[in-house]
């Protein structure tokens, strides 16, 4: 697949902090690859540097194979924290330094404002939007030159919670038009929500690489219990859509295959005569995989 | 060039502080390139004479005289343009707008053109502002007329136009390191109108520095360098003194200068990590 970012070896020293540690990554067209880390574990400063506002202590980066970064930020739309207008100029004003930039052009101004319901608002100064409002804004200078690669850094840091709904739904309208996504985040559950492939930062030093799914994937795990226990081995055992069980307690725990839900195990179960006492479905998270990752590096 | 200095009038276009520094630096200028015909009468008035002569007849506005007379007048008010210049690169830097315009898609190069380009526009329009007052003015009160005076001497309107691009440099280079415009404004005040003239002329003057080197240190100095590239012209009319050309050393020093704040500025904003 055409790779849109690859980054090598790429490090940040701060003083004595070890801001980013010789970070390897390799970004695919059309992933939505979430960096996760705890904070303070490099993500913005990787973000930063891979935009040209700080400088890297060692390695390097190319973005879509080009050898100009300057080219290449233009085909990128980005959010870094928080938003960055003149306070004194209205939403229009902003975004027509954006498109200057950009050189895109200021037709698609009134469509983007729409987009993130700031239309009625163009008019009115920076300074007088809510904190939702100029994140939002910010989202729609992001979106102005509708560049194939946005960079999304904690994009729902600091709003509330309608704030929060209002932009995650509008990043998974902005996934669905199969744009690349590189999305900063301590936000476990977004990540889940919108990512498909994402990395685990700590101290600087990347943990975990992977696609959520393949990491999710082992998770269509039920726990059954039965009056019976003997006789539930044995017809768990003839269960076709089992992957593997084991017991766990008083309770057996199946891994099922690919497509088999609850609901099959459990009407297997009753037409071999036996009645389940308690069936739980285990949805492993995120959050369970990201705590264990970084266990497994403590 | 055109994208670089667009990007900085998208910025400051509708910006009303800007407008309100420029009117003011505008009005200064009228006040000052035309208001010496206002003093003389008032001295008249007061009584005033030079040896025995009526003030009025005093020939400050006589074709060119009158280019040195109202350039040097005018550098007095400079700060005024470089407060615009102090306010537009911190805005950037306390809004973050630098490190935005970055990310969108410019390298830093591009950003310093911009501001460069301003600073050069702004020097502009002041000198064409200049030449014009002085073509009014001396249409008005000069006592010759003719091409060969009214075109003489305008190298003092050049030597104007690249002092301000140069203390405009030294403007754009603070704000980068002190960051907020306020204490850039202050010290950019305290340090042209009080501290080094006051340092220099201690230097030049003082019975105790007059006779070793301090004298010609004082020369080197950022803002005397500046103020030496147009030469007090009064003395013609007191002292009957010609002082009125420009000096290669003089020139060369104040470019020294230039091309110090240039490279600092480069320097700064390509080391330096935007957070």
């Amino acid at each position: 697949m055409e790779k849109v970012l690859r980054i090598n070896k790429l490090s940040k020293r701060f003083g004595k902090i070890q801001a980013v540690d010789k970070l390897d990554l390799d970004i695919s067209a059309g992933q939505v690859f979430g960096i996760l880390g705890p904070n303070g574990s490099g993500k913005t400063t990787t973000l930063g540097m891979i935009l040209d506002v700080i400088a890297p202590t060692e390695g390097s980066f190319q973005w879509f194979g080009e050898k100009d970064t300057v080219e290449a930020r233009k085909g990128i739309g980005s959010i870094l924290e928080t938003p960055c207008f003149f306070p004194y100029l209205t939403a229009v004003q902003n975004l027509r330094i954006t498109a200057h930039i950009k050189q895109c052009g200021t037709e698609n101004i009134d469509s983007v404002l729409r987009q993130v319901g700031l239309f009625d608002r163009r008019n009115d100064k920076f300074k007088t939007y809510s904190l939702g409002m100029k994140q939002r804004l910010s989202i729609g200078s992001a979106l102005l030159s509708d560049p194939p690669v946005l960079i999304l850094d904690e994009p729902t840091n600091g709003l509330d919670p309608e704030g929060i709904a209002e932009v995650r739904d509008l990043i998974r309208r902005i996934t669905k038009k199969g744009k690349t996504i590189i999305m900063a985040s301590h936000l476990l559950d977004e990540v889940q929500k919108v990512c498909t492939h994402f990395c685990v930062l700590r101290n600087g030093k990347k943990l975990h690489e992977g696609s959520v799914s393949e990491t999710l994937g082992e998770i269509n795990r039920v726990e059954v219990v039965a009056e019976e226990m003997t006789n539930l081995v044995t017809v768990i055992e003839n269960f076709p859509g089992k992957r593997s069980f084991h017991e766990n307690g008083s309770s057996l725990i199946i891994t099922m295959n690919e497509g088999v839900n609850a609901a099959d195990l459990n009407k297997h179960c009753f037409e071999q005569g036996i009645i389940l006492k308690k069936l739980f479905t285990h949805r492993n998270s995120l959050e369970k995989e990201f705590l264990k990752i970084l266990r497994e590096n403590d | 060039m055109i994208r670089a200095l667009k990007l900085e009038w998208l910025k400051i276009r509708n910006y009303r502080v800007f407008w309100i520094l420029t009117i003011m630096y505008l009005l200064a200028l009228i006040i000052i390139a035309s208001g010496g015909m206002l003093l003389l009468e008032w001295l008249k008035s007061e009584g005033a004479d030079f040896r025995g002569l009526n003030p009025t007849i005093v020939p400050i506005y006589d074709f060119p005289d009158i280019w040195q007379n109202t350039t040097y007048l005018a550098t007095f008010v400079k700060i005024l343009l470089a407060f615009i210049v102090v306010i537009s690169v911190s805005n950037d830097i306390t809004y973050h707008t630098l490190r935005q315009n970055i990310i969108d898609g410019i390298s830093k190069k591009e950003y310093i053109l911009s501001k460069f380009l301003f600073i050069v526009t702004m020097a502009a329009v002041s000198t064409l502002f200049l030449f014009m007052l002085g073509l009014i003015n001396g249409s008005i009160y000069s006592h010759v007329w003719g091409v060969e005076y009214i075109f003489d001497e305008m190298e003092y309107l050049a030597v104007f136009f690249y002092e301000v691009i140069i203390y405009c440099s030294l403007a754009f280079l603070l704000s980068l390191i002190i960051k907020k415009a306020g204490f850039v404004i202050v010290a950019l005040f305290l340090y042209t109108l009080m501290f080094e003239p006051v340092a220099t002329t201690i230097m030049i003057n003082a019975p105790v520095f007059k006779d070793g080197i301090a004298p010609d240190i004082a020369q080197f100095f950022p803002v005397k360098a500046l103020n030496n590239l147009i030469s007090v012209p009064f003395g013609r009319y007191i002292f009957m003194e010609i002082e009125d050309n420009l000096s290669i050393k003089v020139i060369a020093i104040a470019t020294g200068w230039f091309a110090i704040y240039l490279t600092s500025i480069f320097l700064i904003l390509n080391k330096r990590d935007l957070n």
